[in-house]
């Protein structure tokens, strides 16, 4: 059995190992490595075009890569299995939200597909842990940007998984919003949930993270914990980085 | 399984609150069916031409493209803010997300042929209570085959860019026995035959039903990847 066959130990929560991915003659992933362990947080950052998307939809099932393995809390990501969406929620810039339906009525629909005990109850507690009980009502296509943003947070925790994906989840947000979000975002950040995160956002993005990787041409270049970091020059370090690996 | 049954009932009753909410869908899928009969009706002399003969047709022409509207609809909803994103992401097995959207247009489709029928006897001066048994079977069929093709292909073309338009252009040739079979059929009641001498319509009918449905099941999971 070689390595890339190999599941991880029980402590690992999500690891890669050369994922490869092509659209027809672009590579969009040329070899992406790394693991995570459980309760840490990884900030990837990159410029547009470098992979971090795919990187994410390989990792959540949502596409399948041409070469390397991928597991996730202990599944292999690249066969697509319905229990590791059990252990999985995920944050994009599409929220995912009915805009026709309520907040209450959207959190109950993704309970039951996601086969949450009690779908009514654990609605409203989840929109009441984002702050959103005073809206429980109201259709969801009234909400702000930074609203929907909280909803949809709620919709990908609703049954409690163990690995959570947030791909650029700052785009659209304003200020206040997107300090909301990070906010949020260490709330969810607990011992047994591994995160990672894709942004165009570094202080934002070192704010939270225990780990941070920069992904230029569909390769992680680097990834240092966070207390190997220099957060001063590390915008810096990002953009020299970027240039000579583009 | 529970959480199969589970997973299409939460689907169908989302499609359910959205359009109680909405009356997009079966607003637009009523006038529509009602001008395409009323348009017939216009243009054909009923003192020169028999209505048991042409009736048929036209009905289920108002079906068939009203239902088109229904079906264009359906998967649109997953498409906006990339609901179906969402659903592919939960665990749900990806037959019952099918058989969930698939059941909703049918209910939808029959509620709407429910309200059609008797605006079809009034225009067409037609008494189709004697018959009203075996055209409902008959209507049942035809809806079943229509919804089964129609769900499959318009959770295929939902991923493409002029999805209105390749929708009917997939959907109406392979649809082609089911309309002449039910359209025969329908006639055939209306002239006062009984349905066991329809068997051969049936079978086709039914032989469509359980063909697509199986295809369906065997390609749902790839066509719903993107």
């Amino acid at each position: 059995m070689d390595e890339t066959s190999q599941p991880p130990s029980p402590d690992v929560a999500v690891k890669a190992v050369g994922l490869r991915k092509s659209f027809g003659w672009l590579e969009a992933l040329r070899g992406v490595s790394f693991e995570l362990k459980k309760g840490e947080f990884l900030a990837v950052f990159g410029p547009n075009g470098a992979g971090k998307t795919t990187l994410l939809k390989i990792l959540s099932t949502l596409t399948r890569p041409t070469a390397g393995s991928a597991w996730v809390a202990g599944y292999d990501a690249t066969k697509g299995d319905a229990e590791l969406r059990k252990e999985i929620g995920v944050i994009s810039h599409a929220s995912s939200i009915y805009g026709d339906l309520t907040a209450f009525e959207n959190m109950v629909f993704y309970a039951r597909m996601y086969g949450v005990r009690d779908p009514e109850t654990r609605a409203v507690e989840v929109v009441d842990e984002v702050g959103l009980k005073a809206r429980l009502h109201d259709r969801a296509a009234t909400f702000s940007r930074g609203m929907l943003q909280r909803l949809t947070i709620a919709r990908a925790v609703i049954h409690n998984p163990s690995v959570l994906f947030l791909d650029e989840p700052y785009t659209g947000l304003d200020q206040h919003a997107a300090k909301s979000l990070t906010e949020q975002l260490a709330f969810l950040h607990t011992e047994k949930r591994a995160l990672i995160l894709t942004t165009h956002d570094i202080d934002r993005g070192l704010d939270t993270c225990d780990k941070a990787a920069i992904q230029v041409a569909g390769k992680f270049v680097r990834m240092d914990s966070i207390d190997e970091i220099d957060r001063k020059n590390f915008e810096n370090l990002y953009l020299k980085t970027v240039r000579e690996n583009s | 399984m529970d959480q199969y049954f589970k997973t299409v009932y939460a689907i169908v009753w989302k499609d359910f609150v959205t359009e109680l909410k909405t009356r997009e869908l079966f607003s637009s899928m009523f006038i529509f069916a009602t001008l395409v009969i009323l348009i017939f009706i216009f243009s054909i002399n009923l003192s020169v031409v028999d209505a048991r003969e042409v009736g048929p047709g036209i009905l289920w022409a108002a079906f068939i493209f009203s239902g088109t509207l229904g079906l264009n609809r359906s998967f649109m909803l997953e498409k906006e803010n990339d609901c179906l994103q969402g659903l592919m992401l939960t665990p749900a097995d990806r037959t019952a997300i099918f058989f969930g959207k698939m059941l909703s247009n049918f209910v939808f489709l029959t509620i709407m042929e429910i309200f059609i029928l008797p605006l079809f006897m009034v225009f067409f001066n037609i008494d189709l209570l004697p018959h009203l048994g075996p055209l409902l079977l008959v209507v049942f069929l035809g809806t079943v085959g229509f919804c089964v093709l129609g769900t499959l292909l318009s959770s295929l073309s939902a991923h493409l860019k002029n999805r209105e338009v390749m929708l009917p252009l997939l959907l109406y040739p392979l649809l082609v026995p089911v309309v002449i079979g039910s359209v025969r059929m329908t006639g055939q009641i209306l002239a006062g035959k009984e349905l066991g001498d329809m068997s051969q319509w049936i079978g086709l009918i039914l032989c469509f039903d359980i063909i697509f449905t199986g295809a369906a099941i065997m390609t749902i999971d790839h066509i719903l990847e993107e």
